[in-house]
C-alpha cells in the first residue's frame, strides 16, 4: 500500500515530462546533436567523400589559424556585422517613426515595406547582381544615362568585381533586406508607449528631440534590443548575399568566416567543421557582449 | 496518468526508432540474386548529363534506350538503372557503400576513391580486348592507379577557341590568333571596333581551374612539373599570368576576370559582347541558344604557336566486385562501346567520345573538328594527387587575384597549399 504510493507520487513527479519531453528531444536532436557532431568532426580527420580517417587532434585548428587569410575574414566579419546592423537600426528608427505617424496611404507604405522581408533573399542578391553587371545591368545603365559612367562592359561598371566597390553593396544589399523586420519590431514597440507619458512631457514643455531621446528610446529599449540581437546573429550568419554576389571574390576579399567555412568544406570537411566551431563560438561571444552593452537584464520587462 | 506517460514514452522511443531506421530502409533487395541458371538482374547507378528527370535529355531516357537494346539482346541478364544528378551522386553512392549495398556498374566523375578498399574490377577483368584497345591510350592511363586500371573512360570533353566571326570581320581580323602576339593584336583591333571585352576571360570561382590551366600550357606549364612535382609558381606559369595581366590592364579582357564566372562569359559571348573565349563543345548549344550561330572555332592560342594539346576531362565507368557480375558486366560493356550508345552520348549532351572508332564517326562536324584533334593528345589536371581537391579550391577562389595583383605572390601562396603537410 505505502510502496504504490509512493511509486504513485514518484510518477506525479515524473509527468511533466509528458508535456515537455517532447520540446526537450526536439531541441536534442536538432540543436544539441548537430553541435556535438559539429565539435566532434572538427577534431576528426575526414576524406573529401565524407568518410572519416580518424582523430586528427587539434591539426584542423592549427591548419585553420594558420591560413593566410584566416585573420582578415574574421576582421571582415565583424566590421560586416557592426556596419549591417548599425545601419539597419539607424534606418529601422526612422522608418518606424515614420509609419507610426497618420499620414494617408500609410497603410499602404506599411504594407510595401514588407516586400523586401517577403522575397527571398538569394532572389534578392541575384537581382541586385543583375542590376549590377557591367555589360547589361540596370544600375550601371542609369549611371551611364546620368553621365556618371562611360561606358559599359569596363571595369568601371563592375563595382562588384572589386572588394573596395563590392563592400558597399553588399552592405546595402544586406540592410534592405534586414530592415522591414527591424523596423516592424520597432513599430510594435512604439505603439506600447501609452500615450499619457508623451502628454506629460508636452505639459512640462518638453522639445521634441528632448522627448524622443528621454522617452521614446528608453521605452522603445526592450524592442530595440531584441531586434537588433536577432540582427546580429542573422547577419553574422549571413550567407546567400555574399555568396551570389561575389563568393567572396576577388580571392577572400569579401568572404565573411560564414562564406570561408564553406569553401573550406570544398577542400578539407574537418577544417570547415573548425571553421564552424569558431563561428558558433563567435556568435555566442558577439551575443554576451552585445547583452552587457544594451544592459539586457536591467531592461525593463 | 500513468498510461499517458507510457504513451509519450512509447511516442518518443518509436520517434527514436524511425529516425535510426532512415539510414537502413533500403535494405533487402540486395543487388540481385545470382542464382544459376535464373536471371541475374545488373544494377546500374548513373550520373544525369541531361536537365533533370523531366527533361527529354534525361539520363533515364538515354539509359532506358541502352538497356532495352541491351536486354533484347541479352536475354536473362537485367538492367536496373537509377540515374542520380550530379549534385548528390557522390553523396548517395559513398552511402551504398557505407551500406554495403554497391551497385554492380556506376559511372561518375571518379574512379579512385573505391579502388584503395578493393570494391572495383580490374579493367580487363570486365573489358574484352577489342574494347580495350579502341580506348584512347591516353586516356586509358588516366583510369590506372598503379600501373592497373580500374577506371574505365566513359565520356570526355575538352577545350578550344571560340571567336565571334562577324565581330573579327569587322575589326578586320583574317584568321583566329594562335599566338599570345596575335591574339593580343587581335584583341587591341576587337577595342578599336567598339567590343568591350575582346578576350572573354573567367578567372572566378566556377572554373578558374580550367582557364588558368590552358593558359599555363600555352606556355609549356601546368600545375606539375614534368617530374610529377607541383610547380604552380614555376617561372612559365608566372610569365602566362604577367602575360594575362598585361591584356587585364589594357582593358582587352572582361572587367576584373577574378570575379567572373565562365557562365557569365559565355552568356557575354553569346551576346555578341566579346571577341574570343575558351569554351567547349558543352558552350556550342548555350552559344546557340543565345542567338549567336556565326561563330569559329579555332586551337587555343599558346605563346609561340597554337596548343597541339588541349584540357581534357574525363568521366568514368566503373564495376564493382561484390555481387560476382562479371560475366554479365562485361557483356553490357562490350554493347556499350561496340554499339551507338557512345555516339548517342556525343550527340544528345555535346560531350566527346573516348574511343577511336567514337572520333572517326564525329570527324566530320567542323565545330567539333578542333576539340578531336587535340583529344588524343589532351592534357588533364593531376586530379589523382590526393592533394589536388585542396590545390583545385584554393586555385577557384585566389587565382583571379594574380592579374590585379602580383602573379608571382598569388601562385606562390597556391603552391604553398600544394606542398604543406
Amino acid at each position: 500500500m505505502q510502496q504504490t504510493s509512493a511509486r504513485g507520487g514518484a510518477l506525479r513527479a515524473l509527468a511533466p515530462l509528458a508535456w515537455v519531453g517532447p520540446a526537450v528531444a526536439l531541441i536534442a536532436v536538432v540543436v544539441v546533436w548537430p553541435v556535438v557532431v559539429m565539435v566532434q568532426s572538427s577534431f576528426l580527420k575526414i576524406s573529401r567523400f565524407g568518410v572519416v580517417q580518424g582523430g586528427n587532434g587539434t591539426g584542423n585548428y592549427d591548419k585553420l589559424f594558420g591560413e593566410p587569410d584566416f585573420g582578415g575574414v574574421m576582421a571582415r566579419s565583424l566590421v560586416w556585422v557592426v556596419a549591417v546592423v548599425a545601419l539597419t537600426v539607424l534606418v529601422s528608427l526612422a522608418l518606424a517613426q515614420l509609419f507610426n505617424q497618420r499620414f494617408p496611404g500609410r497603410r499602404f507604405a506599411r504594407w510595401a515595406l514588407i516586400a523586401p522581408w517577403a522575397a527571398s533573399v538569394l532572389m534578392t542578391s541575384i537581382i541586385f547582381k543583375w542590376m549590377l553587371d557591367p555589360e547589361v545591368g540596370l544600375i550601371n545603365m542609369l549611371r551611364r544615362d546620368l553621365g556618371l559612367l562611360d561606358a559599359l562592359g569596363g571595369a568601371a561598371a563592375d563595382p562588384l568585381g572589386s572588394a573596395a566597390g563590392a563592400m558597399p553593396w553588399l552592405v546595402f544589399v544586406a540592410v534592405f533586406v534586414s530592415v522591414p523586420f527591424t523596423t516592424y519590431a520597432l513599430l510594435a514597440g512604439l505603439s506600447a508607449i501609452p500615450a499619457d507619458v508623451y502628454e506629460a512631457a508636452k505639459i512640462d514643455g518638453a522639445s521634441k528631440l528632448r522627448t524622443y531621446w528621454s522617452i521614446t528610446l528608453p521605452l522603445l529599449r526592450p524592442a530595440l534590443t531584441v531586434a537588433a540581437l536577432i540582427n546580429v546573429m542573422n547577419v553574422f550568419n549571413s550567407f546567400p548575399i555574399i555568396w551570389a554576389m561575389t563568393h567572396g571574390q576577388p580571392g577572400y576579399s569579401t568572404a565573411t568566416s560564414t562564406i570561408f567555412m564553406y569553401i573550406l568544406k570544398g577542400s578539407d570537411i574537418g577544417e570547415s567543421a573548425a571553421m564552424s566551431v569558431v563561428n558558433f563560438g563567435m556568435v555566442i561571444v558577439l551575443t554576451i557582449v552585445f547583452l552587457k552593452v544594451s544592459k539586457w537584464r536591467t531592461a525593463p520587462a | 496518468m500513468n498510461k499517458r506517460l507510457v504513451g509519450a514514452l512509447t511516442l518518443g522511443l518509436s520517434a527514436a526508432l524511425v529516425m535510426t531506421g532512415c539510414g537502413s530502409t533500403q535494405s533487402g533487395s540486395d543487388g540481385g540474386d545470382k542464382a544459376s541458371g535464373g536471371d541475374v538482374t545488373l544494377k546500374l547507378v548513373a550520373a544525369d548529363y541531361g536537365d533533370g528527370p523531366t527533361a527529354d535529355n534525361s539520363g533515364e531516357k538515354f539509359w532506358k534506350g541502352v538497356v532495352d537494346g541491351f536486354q533484347k539482346a541479352n536475354p536473362g541478364i537485367k538492367v536496373d538503372v537509377q540515374v542520380i544528378n550530379w549534385n548528390d551522386i557522390d553523396k548517395q553512392v559513398a552511402t551504398m557503400v557505407q551500406n554495403g549495398q554497391v551497385p554492380d556498374i556506376l559511372q561518375t566523375g571518379d574512379y579512385s576513391g573505391f579502388v584503395k578498399d578493393g570494391l572495383l574490377y580490374k579493367t580487363d577483368e570486365v573489358l574484352s580486348a577489342s574494347t580495350s584497345a579502341d580506348l584512347l591510350p591516353k586516356f586509358a592511363d588516366f583510369g590506372k592507379v598503379d600501373g592497373v586500371g580500374y577506371g574505365i573512360p566513359f565520356v570526355s570533353s575538352a577545350r578550344a577557341l571560340f571567336y565571334n566571326k562577324d565581330l573579327f570581320t569587322k575589326a578586320g581580323i583574317a584568321e583566329p590568333p594562335k599566338t599570345w602576339d596575335e591574339l593580343k593584336a587581335a584583341a587591341e583591333k576587337l577595342k578599336k571596333a567598339g567590343v568591350s571585352q575582346p578576350f572573354g576571360l573567367p578567372l572566378g570561382n566556377e572554373e578558374a581551374q580550367a582557364e588558368s590551366f590552358l593558359w599555363f600550357m600555352g606556355n609549356g606549364g601546368g600545375y606539375k612539373d614534368s617530374s610529377g612535382a607541383w610547380a604552380v609558381d614555376s617561372a612559365a606559369n608566372v610569365e602566362a599570368f604577367q602575360y594575362l595581366k598585361g591584356l587585364v590592364d589594357a582593358g582587352l579582357t572582361t572587367p576584373n576576370p577574378g570575379t567572373k564566372n565562365r557562365k557569365d562569359v559565355w552568356a557575354d559571348f553569346a551576346a555578341g559582347k566579346v571577341g574570343m573565349v575558351n569554351g567547349g563543345p558543352m558552350s556550342i548549344p548555350i552559344f546557340e541558344k543565345g542567338g549567336l550561330t556565326n561563330f569559329g572555332v579555332a586551337p587555343i592560342a599558346g605563346k609561340t604557336a597554337a596548343l597541339d594539346t588541349t584540357l581534357g576531362v574525363e568521366d568514368w565507368i566503373m564495376a564493382f566486385n561484390k555481387n560476382g557480375h562479371q560475366e554479365q558486366i562485361k557483356k553490357f560493356f562490350d554493347y556499350f562501346y561496340s554499339g551507338d550508345a557512345a555516339q548517342k552520348i556525343s550527340d544528345t549532351y555535346k560531350l566527346l567520345p573516348v574511343t577511336k572508332s567514337g572520333i572517326e564517326k564525329l570527324s566530320s562536324d567542323e565545330k567539333l573538328k578542333p576539340f578531336l584533334d587535340a583529344l588524343p593528345n589532351a592534357t588533364f589536371y593531376p586530379f589523382q594527387d590526393p592533394k589536388w581537391s585542396e590545390v583545385n579550391t584554393q586555385v577557384k577562389q585566389t587565382i583571379g587575384g594574380a592579374v590585379g595583383g602580383d602573379p608571382k605572390a598569388v601562385l606562390g601562396a597556391i603552391q604553398k597549399v600544394a606542398t604543406a603537410g
